[in-house]
């Protein structure tokens, strides 16, 4: 056998190849797989969250703002604690972003309200004096596209086996099911459902006599998505 | 002479004239350390290298071998019994060494991580934090309690702690009138303390909405009029129209003054240290919205920014 490789390198270097690659795999995925695994607390986007990070992405929030916060004391201190990699176990694509013209979001559901937020996108300057951030005026009337964000969800639970409809353990010990809508109806009023949660903490009368007539401005999904990264 | 030994000389007396002009297109060593180091070394690894080659190329072509052959012969290619170098044997060994080094307590595993850095440079500044700061004067602890609070509150409630038009509460004064209203109307959380004992645990106390709220006056519940004036009251500082309400219906729990009584009510005419912080622990949600709980505050810095909410709300 080997001397039989010896008289053709091309097969030798084919096996070369195969024994580097085995090495690679056995020691470098694992550990791989291990750290991917959803933290502790870690929960599946519901359909409004879903939705808001749909208008996130939309609105390019990532070329300013990181979601990823580095162990360094420093940084710790302002955002919370350092990301980790399970953490962005639901988040298809992820959204680490490169730069940090604004702040930090990962942890912004931490120390920011719904209040806060509507009163920030409205004029950012007004609430942080010296704020380079544009206001984002027309989220207040482009509705939040729900079907989309709806499919998106399909396409996790099928495809990538995020558990929806199923117990995710939390930081304090207990179990939370996200849910997800068997038809498009029904997920569209779930989506309202969320949305009059959060239009109760808004101050827009606008916003709230939209909710209140069945449609969902994309201020509200982006809210409920802002609310949830913790 | 060699012919061997003129091509060296040429090569090298070629590769220096070629830095050489190449450097003065460059705009010379300029008198600069670095660039003549730079060029000294060049220099003098040009000459080190074409005197090795040319050395080993002489060699093999005038150097026959010598020595006693090895017995085995493989092929009629013999091979000379001569000794392990030395400088080889001693690599050998200490590669030996090495290997044992690097299995036992040298694989990276044991060395270097991120998150092991960072614990230990949160230890080291914890404790340069608590070091330094261990025993603060009130000033001290006014100014600390200023800059945690343009980093951390000021977002919300505005550099000026005035509560930005109404985005936040007002933390200039105790209480604004529709928070009083609020409470009176929905009843308040239960977890402000009202009594902390020595060992530091907690005792709280709930206060009932305005089902609860009697008016022995009266002989009846508040009213909505009622409610109004003793907001005003409150708001105002505990001075004006209303003191008669509050007497009559507020003041056996909260106190005449409104200074508040141990195990019952907290103060509403002033802000104190004790109650900042457990707003602080706790988060509220109140009459302008929902304020989350700032877990990531060290104690000192609790402490700090209480005594500088306490001082400002009364004008301090």
């Amino acid at each position: 056998m080997f001397h039989w490789l010896e008289k053709h390198p091309f097969f030798f270097a084919v096996g070369v190849f195969l024994v580097i690659a085995f090495a690679g795999l056995v020691e470098i995925l694992p550990n791989f797989a291990q750290a991917s695994q959803p933290v502790v607390g870690t929960k599946p986007y519901t359909l409004l969250e879903m939705a808001g990070r749909e208008v996130y992405i939309k609105n390019s929030c990532n070329a300013c703002h990181s979601q990823l916060i580095r162990p360094f004391k420093a940084e710790t201190d302002r955002y919370g604690h350092y990301s980790l990699s399970g953490e962005y176990a639901y988040d298809r694509p992820f959204l680490w972003g490169s730069k940090r013209i604004g702040p930090d979001l990962h942890r912004v559901g931490d120390y920011r309200t719904t209040d806060w937020h509507e009163n920030h996108m409205k004029d950012p300057a007004g609430v942080v004096p010296g704020s380079i951030m544009p206001a984002y005026a027309w989220m207040f009337t482009n509705l939040a596209d729900i079907n989309t964000a709806y499919a998106d969800q399909l396409t996790n639970a099928e495809f990538f086996n995020v558990p929806y409809n199923k117990p995710v353990p939390m930081k304090d010990g207990t179990t939370l099911t996200v849910p997800m809508a068997k038809s498009v109806a029904e997920a569209n009023a779930m989506a309202l459902e969320e949305a009059k949660a959060i239009t109760a903490d808004m101050k827009d009368k606008d916003v709230q006599d939209m909710v209140a007539a069945g449609k969902i401005p994309e201020i509200v999904a982006l809210i409920a998505y802002l609310n949830s990264l913790k | 002479m060699n012919k061997l030994y003129l091509a060296g000389v040429a090569i090298v007396a070629a590769m220096l004239g070629f830095t050489y002009v190449a450097m003065d297109i460059k705009g010379g060593l300029n008198g600069d350390i670095v660039n003549m180091l730079a060029i000294a070394g060049a220099v003098v690894l040009v000459i080190a290298t074409v005197f090795v080659v040319t050395k080993y190329v002489r060699q093999m072509q005038s150097d026959t071998a010598t020595g006693d052959l090895a017995e085995e012969n493989w092929d009629s290619i013999g091979e000379y019994k001569n000794p392990l170098p030395m400088g080889w044997a001693i690599i050998f060994l200490g590669l030996i060494v090495w290997a044992a080094w690097y299995f036992l307590a040298g694989y990276p595993v044991n060395a270097y991580s991120q998150i092991g850095e960072y614990n230990e440079d949160s230890a080291k500044v914890n404790a340069k934090f608590e070091e330094k700061y261990k025993n603060l004067s009130t000033e001290e602890l006014h100014s600390m309690g200023e800059s945690v609070f343009l980093v951390n509150c000021a977002p919300c409630h505005g550099l000026a702690a005035d509560g930005m038009d109404g985005k936040a509460a007002n933390l200039t004064k105790r209480l604004e009138a529709k928070s009083v209203v609020y409470v009176i109307n929905h009843g308040s959380m239960n977890n402000i303390a009202v009594h902390t004992d020595d060992n530091g645990s907690k005792t709280t106390s709930a206060m009932p909405d305005r089902n609860g709220l009697f008016n022995s006056a009266t002989n009846a519940l508040i009213t909505d009029a009622e409610i109004e004036k003793v907001a005003t009251y409150v708001a105002n500082g505990m001075k004006g129209d209303g003191a008669d309400v509050f007497a009559s219906t507020c003041s056996s729990c909260h106190g005449a003054d409104g200074k508040g009584m141990d195990m019952v009510a907290p103060n509403i005419a002033d802000f104190t240290p004790a109650f900042v912080s457990d707003i602080l622990s706790h988060g509220k949600k109140g009459a302008i919205g929902t304020m989350p709980a700032f877990t990531n505050l060290n104690a000192t810095q609790v402490k700090a920014v209480s005594t500088y909410i306490t001082d400002i709300s009364k004008g301090e």
